[in-house]
């Protein structure tokens, strides 16, 4: 297969690229659905680790874990969008910076 | 590499749109190009079954409820950026990310980690017992027990083993491996990947033991399946397993199978057959035959051809027919799916239930609380209007 070409380096390069791009989202942006998108970004950054690796030893396990990190995601993206609903209802903003009702 | 390359491109580039867009509904349409390079790349690296699910779970749904939500919200219209709360964040953040990348870059490159090895899986043992006379055996490797109580014409299922040379000892069932002598010890080799059926044959005063290796890794063909045959007959003689089915067309299976030794292992197709075992050299006297046998795909089939003494010194011909799934293909759903319900059982399940905490969770929090009090708001809101309507009549006349 072509695939096997591709060294398990350049896989996990790619995965820290994209980790990294994920981390500036969650770190520059203010839009809290935008630092959702980013998290995303990590996890998928992760799986294709992940799947590289157990490519690599020949080991399903791997998969496996990225089935669990999926469902992890899919949980929080539906637990999180429904607290930046219920944010928005007090405080029509989705800007995380303006949400300081907990500030003394 | 080009499958990789342009799917690493499809995939960064939408991470960048991600970070860099102002308009939240391109963000999210960039994580869809994230996701579904994403996609390509588990394909390319074999997890298909991770493929579908990424494109069905995460560019699906949950891409759906991003928009729906942003949608929902109006978040969609191009504010201009707030200020960041914290003006160093934005360097800091940038520093770090390159010192990040540029300590992962040189720990992959420079780590000359040994990630040449692929793991093989651990050899797999069993006992097939064809030797007559003999109620039932006990299986032992050097001190440990295999299998225990295995009837004539009877197999145990696949153990799996460490690596390793082991002694391996049969004794008649109930006997003390400590103090009584075995029927037959033999010294096997276990190697990782191999799944050997440790074989007891011949009769009580003179018994022997074959170790057949058989091979469960994936059938490249589609609808094929791997036979092989051991040659137990008390009659010593060497033997042809002949592919009966269809009687214009003979084809011999395994040709000149010497006593205690197994055949070479070959792939069939599936189907329905009917196989005879005849002395080598000679097509007219057919000692045995299966016939009517269904044969399915995947599966590797052991027949052990024997016979077993009857109380009138007459001899029973005994087939033992044993048929075991090849593994899975690695990265099919099969595969996942095995390991999903062996090894990941209970973190399955607690990822379930977390799965149902968070539908619960999200109900709980989406729940609006203040319907009620919005119809009084609306009611409230209408009478200074009704009071206020009559008023400017009232002056007017």
């Amino acid at each position: 297969m072509e695939a096997s070409e591709v060294s398990i380096e350049l896989y996990v390069l790619l995965s820290a690229i994209l980790f990294i791009m994920g981390a500036m989202g969650v770190l520059l942006r203010r839009n809290a659905i935008l630092i959702f998108m980013s998290v995303e970004l990590m996890l998928n950054a992760a799986n294709l680790a992940l799947a590289a690796f157990a490519r690599q030893w020949g080991n399903g396990d791997g998969h496996v874990m990225v089935f669990f990190v999926m469902t992890v995601a899919a949980a929080e993206v539906a637990v999180g969008l429904a607290i930046i609903i219920s944010i928005f209802r007090q405080r029509p903003t989705t800007n995380v910076d303006d949400i300081n009702l907990l500030k003394g | 590499m080009f499958v990789f390359l342009v799917s690493g491109a499809i995939c960064l580039g939408g991470a960048l749109g991600v970070v860099l867009f102002r308009n939240t509904v391109h963000n999210a349409l960039s994580l869809v190009a994230t996701l579904f390079g994403v996609a390509v790349l588990f394909i390319a690296q074999e997890a298909y079954f991770l493929a579908a699910i990424q494109v069905i779970v995460y560019a699906g749904a949950i891409m759906v409820l991003f928009l729906f939500v942003i949608m929902l919200l109006g978040a969609e219209r191009v504010l201009p950026e707030a200020q960041p709360r914290f003006r160093w964040l934005t360097p800091a953040a940038v520093i770090l990310a390159l010192v990040f990348l540029a300590t992962t870059s040189v720990a992959i490159i420079k780590g000359e980690i040994d990630l040449t090895q692929p793991q093989l899986d651990e050899p797999m043992v069993r006992v097939v017992n064809a030797l007559d006379g003999v109620a039932a055996v006990d299986v032992y490797l050097d001190e440990t027990q295999v299998a225990d109580q295995v009837a004539f014409g009877e197999a145990s299922s696949f153990e799996d083993w460490d690596t390793g040379r082991y002694q391996a000892r049969i004794f008649e069932a109930g006997a003390d491996p400590e103090s009584d002598p075995p029927l037959a010890e033999y010294p096997v080799n276990l190697v990782a990947d191999v799944a050997l059926s440790l074989t007891a044959i011949g009769t009580a005063q003179d018994p022997d033991l074959v170790t057949v290796t058989e091979d469960l890794g994936q059938i490249n063909d589609k609808d094929e399946l791997r036979v092989l045959a051991v040659n137990a007959l008390q009659g010593r003689m060497a033997i042809d397993v002949v592919n009966d089915t269809d009687a214009g067309n003979r084809r011999v299976l395994a040709e000149n199978v010497p006593y205690g030794t197994a055949s070479e292992i070959i792939e069939i197709e599936k189907a329905t057959y009917a196989i005879g075992v005849y002395p080598t050299g000679s097509s007219r006297t057919r000692l045995m035959g299966i016939e009517d046998e269904e044969l399915d795909a995947d599966t590797s089939v052991l027949w052990v051809f024997t016979e077993q003494r009857q109380a009138d010194s007459s001899y029973r011909n005994a087939v033992i027919n044993l048929e075991t799934d090849v593994r899975p293909k690695f990265g099919s759903p099969e595969h996942v799916g095995q390991l999903l319900f062996s090894r990941y059982v209970l973190p399955f399940e607690m990822v379930s239930l977390l799965l149902l905490a968070a539908m619960i969770g999200a109900i709980v929090l989406t729940h609006d609380r203040r319907g009620p009090r919005r119809r009084l708001v609306r009611r409230l809101a209408n009478v200074p209007a009704s009071l206020e309507q009559p008023a400017p009549g009232q002056t007017g006349d």
